[in-house]
């Protein structure tokens, strides 16, 4: 187990390093000096010029600039926003939990309905429910969710007059300092009364927005998985005991059928950080997609180089707790 | 479906009836092909089929709801947009812009994922593992992050979408060829093809490549639904087509100002989205579920 680890942290590091390569070679490429940027369409003298170069370590080698860039980053400095002047991980810090909050809510959605849904439809294959089940599947793996979440926003918000449109609290009546980043935790904690409940209400929106497509993938997902553990021999075993019906499909067959979907779910990280870029777009909700595409706007390329290095660091380390835990509870994939 | 048993027993079927029949038994792949042959002559006959120009604007002619609605214009069946263009013409145009950039993404990506794949199983060693680590970066980074670092470095223009995309999904196929084609390096008929003195290029493309089509097929069908979606989610981001390309992801984000008093011009783009995805998706199905009955999901 111990040198399965080892491997898998081993081929972790390449990657790290090419994606450092690539978002190093990447600003270099975006067209515009980075001084010129900073210093605007008036221009600069020459002397200014060669001591921002120097400021910035432009005149030296390239080799020794991408040397200098891992040297900052692993002391953790990512480098500063040119638009707020704040360093990026500080900036990223501050809004990541928003973005957190909202992917666990999505993806909690997403398990709770999408797990017994696909149970339902193995169970009573051919049902009407399982083809109503499998269609809505369909259509909400192919849905384009930025369209999707101003649908919603149009039917509950507009229409309906059931939820806000925007944010994550209704800023006018509460304000608290945040402790923990999580506005549903920090709204209990201020005991301000009704601050949860319109936390809560901004969240359910963008939570059914972000958690739709991994809905739809695990219902079907746990349904095939399902439909294969249900004709193995020691459901027949179990059935043949005289077990209740209930107690095999939910403790002998869907304990092995979640296998395959744990690590369904685990691989649904790089997508929905994806999808909370354009949850967060959709709904302002102020979490690192939000800010990622207005620094674009801004262009703002230091928070955008440091917010794509973090993101995606971020997937590749879940990824591979995700290959662990699999390697953990599957031995084959250790040996493999 | 005429054929009775004992003819099939006399004649087995051909590979293209063989597959046919079994495809033309799901209901749903059928229907996706229905759509999307439907979607496909639209694109190509745009300017035959669509009543005026994309990017016509009729003066006086703003947000009207579509024909049916109170206050629509019979002239402009879907209504028009914020400048008074025609939604319907826009839409099929725009089917025109998806598809091409579907199908383009595709064959960009088919065509490399096949040549890196089967050049990482060949060669192996150094080659290999560089090319391996490469894609696992790749898929590592979300794949909107990916598309967004791309557009922002080439600047955004629908020929930089599908770039940026095609990168997005290269991993998929290069994985795959390399897999497939490492599956089939110990049979026999290599072997064979080896002793019988065939080239390393010969090898590569003409005996193994045929060998790992059909999985190939089904990841390209379902690669240019996901094309299409996140072009579409650049393009409403304002990164993908630049107006006024009638592109279906940049409809939507024009008309997200007007969610609020003029409903429809925000339904109908991502509507016309969502059947294309969808009834490409069931047709990729219908193709797993016919080529090849080991990749059933049930």
């Amino acid at each position: 187990m111990i040198k399965f680890i080892l491997r898998r942290l081993l081929l972790t590091i390449p990657t790290f390093v090419a994606l450092m390569f690539v978002t190093f070679i990447a600003i270099r490429l975006v067209p515009g000096d980075p001084i010129e940027v900073r210093t605007g369409e008036h221009g600069i003298s020459p002397e200014r010029l060669a001591y921002f170069r120097h400021e910035l370590g432009l005149d030296q080698p390239v080799w020794k600039q991408f040397i200098d860039y891992v040297w900052h980053l692993l002391h953790g400095d990512f480098g500063v926003s040119l638009s707020s002047n704040e360093k990026v991980l500080t900036e990223f810090l501050t809004l990541f939990p928003a973005t957190l909050e909202l992917s666990i809510a999505g993806i909690l959605f997403a398990v709770v309905l999408g797990v017994p849904a696909g149970v339902f439809a193995a169970v009573k294959r051919g049902s009407w429910f399982d083809h109503t089940l499998m269609g809505a599947a369909v259509a909400g793996f192919s849905m384009p969710i930025f369209w999707w979440g101003l649908l919603l926003i149009m039917l509950v918000s507009e229409g309906w007059h059931l939820t806000p449109v925007s944010g994550r609290i209704d800023m006018i009546n509460f304000y608290f300092e945040p402790t923990t980043g999580f506005m549903l935790i920090d709204s209990l904690l201020s005991d301000q009364k009704g601050a949860f409940l319109s936390a809560l209400h901004h969240l359910v929106l963008p939570m059914i927005v972000l958690g739709t497509v991994p809905l739809a993938v695990i219902a079907r997902m746990t349904r095939s998985s399902m439909l294969e553990v249900l004709s193995e021999d020691y459901v027949r075993t179990a059935r043949a005991k005289g077990l209740s019906e209930f107690r095999v499909i939910s403790l002998h067959a869907l304990r092995n059928a979640l296998i395959p979907v744990v690590t369904v779910v685990g691989l649904q990280v790089g997508g929905l950080l994806a999808g909370a870029v354009l949850t967060e777009t959709i709904f302002s909700w102020p979490g690192v997609g939000k800010w990622l595409i207005d620094s674009i706007g801004r262009r703002d390329y230091p928070a955008l180089q440091g917010g794509i290095l973090l993101i995606s660091s971020l997937v590749i380390i879940v990824n591979l707790l995700v290959d662990l835990l699999y390697g953990a509870i599957n031995p084959r994939i250790r040996h493999g | 479906m005429a054929d009775t048993p004992s003819a099939q027993l006399s004649s087995p079927a051909g590979p293209v009836a063989a597959f046919w029949n079994a495809f033309s038994q799901n209901r749903g792949a059928v229907g996706g092909l229905i759509i999307l042959v439907t979607l496909i002559l639209l694109a190509v006959f745009a300017e035959w089929i669509a009543p005026y120009s994309s990017i016509e604007q009729f003066r006086g002619m703003t947000k009207l709801p579509p024909a049916w609605a109170e206050g629509g214009d019979k002239h402009f069946w879907l209504g028009t947009d914020a400048l008074g263009r025609d939604m319907l013409s826009r839409l099929i145009y725009g089917a025109r812009i998806s598809l091409f950039i579907g199908l383009a993404v595709m064959s960009v990506s088919v065509v490399i994922g096949i040549t890196l794949g089967l050049v990482a199983a060949f060669l192996g060693g150094v080659v290999d593992s560089v090319l391996m680590r490469i894609m696992d970066l790749i898929m590592s980074i979300p794949s909107l992050v990916l598309a967004i670092l791309v557009v922002s470095i080439l600047g955004p223009s629908l020929t930089n979408t599908i770039v940026a995309v095609s990168v997005v999904y290269l991993p998929n196929y290069v994985r795959l060829v390399r897999g497939s084609a490492l599956a089939e390096f110990g049979k026999d008929y290599i072997i064979a093809a080896k002793v019988a003195g065939v080239g390393p290029i010969r090898l590569m493309f003409v005996t193994v490549l045929p060998n790992c089509l059909a999985p190939l097929i089904v990841q390209a069908a379902l690669g240019v639904s996901n094309a299409i979606l996140e072009a579409a989610a650049l393009g409403f981001l304002g990164l993908g087509a630049q107006p006024p390309t009638p592109e279906w992801g940049a409809m939507l984000a024009d008309a997200r100002e007007f969610i609020r008093s003029n409903p429809w011009i925000v339904t109908l783009p991502g509507l016309a989205i969502l059947i294309s995805v969808v009834s490409i998706n069931l047709f990729g199905d219908g193709l797993r579920d016919a080529l090849d009955p080991k990749l059933r999901r049930s």
